[in-house]
């Protein structure tokens, strides 16, 4: 790639494999995928259980590395990177959203979404209006005390986009976050994460559920491993 | 020569009787708190004395204080009923009109000396200069090897201790730490450094070994007490059990501050050698 395709460029994915050694056999999760997730992207990955989705999802993310095969974020090469730093481009640039929530049980909604912040050295008073900030945005200011456990899915799920959201990352990855809810609340926070990628964020979700996936502009259907189809609307 | 040295053991044939005080003023002796208490004695009171269990010879004294005897491990059990008294009033009750030495017949002293470690100059000064006089070293060695062995005991008993609670901390903080690991895990997903969460583990451990360590002194220290008076009463005896000295406390603290913290440390390296989303994941 040169540095004008960059330009608007968040993340590509350069022929990137990942194979799992198992005690029964190497198992090829990802092969040789190319994929460029543009500013202000709003992509869907949909596929069969076992397609690898998941796994890519977690390479853009830099939670896991690619066997083979590079990794750019920003034009920078991150599948070189140490697990510091890759954690570090994790607190700043790139927010996560997980079908299980992940929220801190012993933190309040409110601590939950400053944590981040702290991490990145965001000033107390800062934090703490960007905190409300969110939370207001996300629909739970008047939850902002309350513990995980104190919550419904569908606003543990929106405080951890809130989360996601608290360091103003560039690339928001979402895998499966309506799939622990009903309908209703997983059309809220689908809703929700339209108003995120609008409001500039590139997004994007791993999902099974068709009605989520239909609202991207960029569908991927992923099979054994790759790429097999790809739609814009 | 210390007051102490005069130190005479009577307790299987001493003789108590109070009297009314009697001309000329009867020489002045200490008696041991134990017999004071045992027979009901007090400063000032006059007692009878004699080596016969009968009674007969029997001399007056006058108590002019009660004393404290130095604590002997090596007689724990035997109440010390004891009386000191100077060296010619001893000469005097016990001389033997008979023996051809008379009022000076006396058959050991024992002597302390300012440094113990002169004894066996001393006694061999005390061959040479006296004729008859047979003079050796107390059997010091042979009560301080028995406390050497006590004390390789302990240390033996220490160690196996240690090396007992270590496993048990270890197994104990693998646990504890296990039970994080989702929160770890989430924490590594957010993006938080392992080392960051590897140095609040550390910080953390530090605390709650520090925290444990205190808690064990103060046990310890309340425990001292405890031990102390109970045995100072079972056995009527002023000689100390149990000591936590300052030296003992920072050995502990020393111990188990970095053992806490170590083990702490080694739960959460294993955990941390983990992916995020598996340990997020459970």
């Amino acid at each position: 790639m040169t540095n004008a395709v960059y330009h608007d460029t968040v993340l590509f994915a350069d022929r990137v494999s990942r194979v799992f050694q198992m005690p029964a056999g190497p198992v090829v999760a990802v092969r040789d995928l190319t994929l460029t997730i543009t500013q202000g992207e709003h992509a869907a990955i949909r596929g069969p259980s076992g397609c690898g989705k998941s796994t890519l999802l977690h390479m853009l993310g830099c939670v896991d590395t690619p066997t083979s095969g590079r990794l750019l974020f920003d034009g920078h090469d991150v599948t070189t990177l140490g697990d510091r730093a890759r954690s570090l481009l994790r607190l700043r640039q790139i927010g996560f959203v997980f079908q299980r929530f992940f929220l801190l049980p012993m933190l309040t909604a409110a601590e939950n979404v400053e944590l981040p912040q702290a991490e990145a050295g965001v000033p107390k008073a800062e934090r703490a209006r960007r905190t409300f900030e969110l939370l207001d945005y996300v629909g739970l200011a008047p939850r902002a005390g309350h513990r995980p456990s104190q919550l419904s899915g569908g606003e543990m799920q929106r405080v951890a986009i809130a989360r996601a959201l608290a360091n103003r990352p560039r690339l928001l990855l979402a895998d499966e976050p309506t799939g622990e809810l009903d309908q209703t609340t997983g059309e809220q926070v689908a809703a929700l994460l339209d108003r995120v990628n609008a409001d500039g964020t590139a997004l994007v979700i791993v999902t099974h559920d068709p009605a989520l996936a239909g609202r991207a502009r960029r569908i991927l259907t992923m099979r054994d491993g790759r790429i097999e189809h790809e739609a814009t609307q | 020569m210390k007051r102490r040295t005069f130190l005479l053991a009577l307790s299987t044939t001493l003789i108590v009787a109070f009297s009314s005080a009697q001309t000329p003023e009867p020489p002045s002796i200490l008696v041991s708190r134990q017999l004071a208490e045992t027979e009901g004695l007090a400063e000032g009171d006059v007692v009878r004395l004699a080596l016969d269990a009968a009674g007969a010879g029997a001399r007056p004294f006058r108590i002019a204080g009660v004393y404290e005897p130095t604590p002997d491990p090596m007689r724990l059990g035997t109440v010390p009923r004891e009386v000191r008294m100077h060296l010619p009033d001893l000469l005097a009750l016990t001389s033997d009109d008979d023996a051809p030495t008379g009022a000076e017949h006396v058959a050991r002293i024992n002597i302390a000396l300012a440094d113990p470690a002169n004894a066996r100059a001393f006694a061999r000064s005390v061959n040479g200069r006296a004729p008859g006089v047979f003079a050796r070293r107390a059997a010091a060695t042979g009560s301080a090897s028995t406390f050497v062995v006590l004390e390789r005991f302990h240390l033996a008993i220490a160690v196996v201790t240690i090396v007992a609670a270590t496993v048990f901390l270890l197994a104990l903080t693998i646990m504890l730490v296990d039970e994080r690991r989702e929160t770890v895990g989430v924490l590594r997903l957010i993006g938080l450094p392992a080392p960051r969460i590897l140095l609040q583990v550390l910080l953390e451990g530090l605390l709650i070994a520090s925290a444990g360590a205190l808690f064990g002194l103060a046990l310890a220290w309340v425990s001292e007490g405890l031990i102390n008076r109970f045995f100072q009463w079972r056995y009527n005896t002023a000689l100390i059990f149990v000591q936590v000295t300052p030296r003992v406390a920072a050995l502990c603290v020393a111990i188990a501050v970095p053992l806490g913290a170590s083990a702490t440390l080694a739960a959460s390296w294993a955990l941390m050698r983990r992916g995020a989303l598996r340990l997020a994941r459970r």
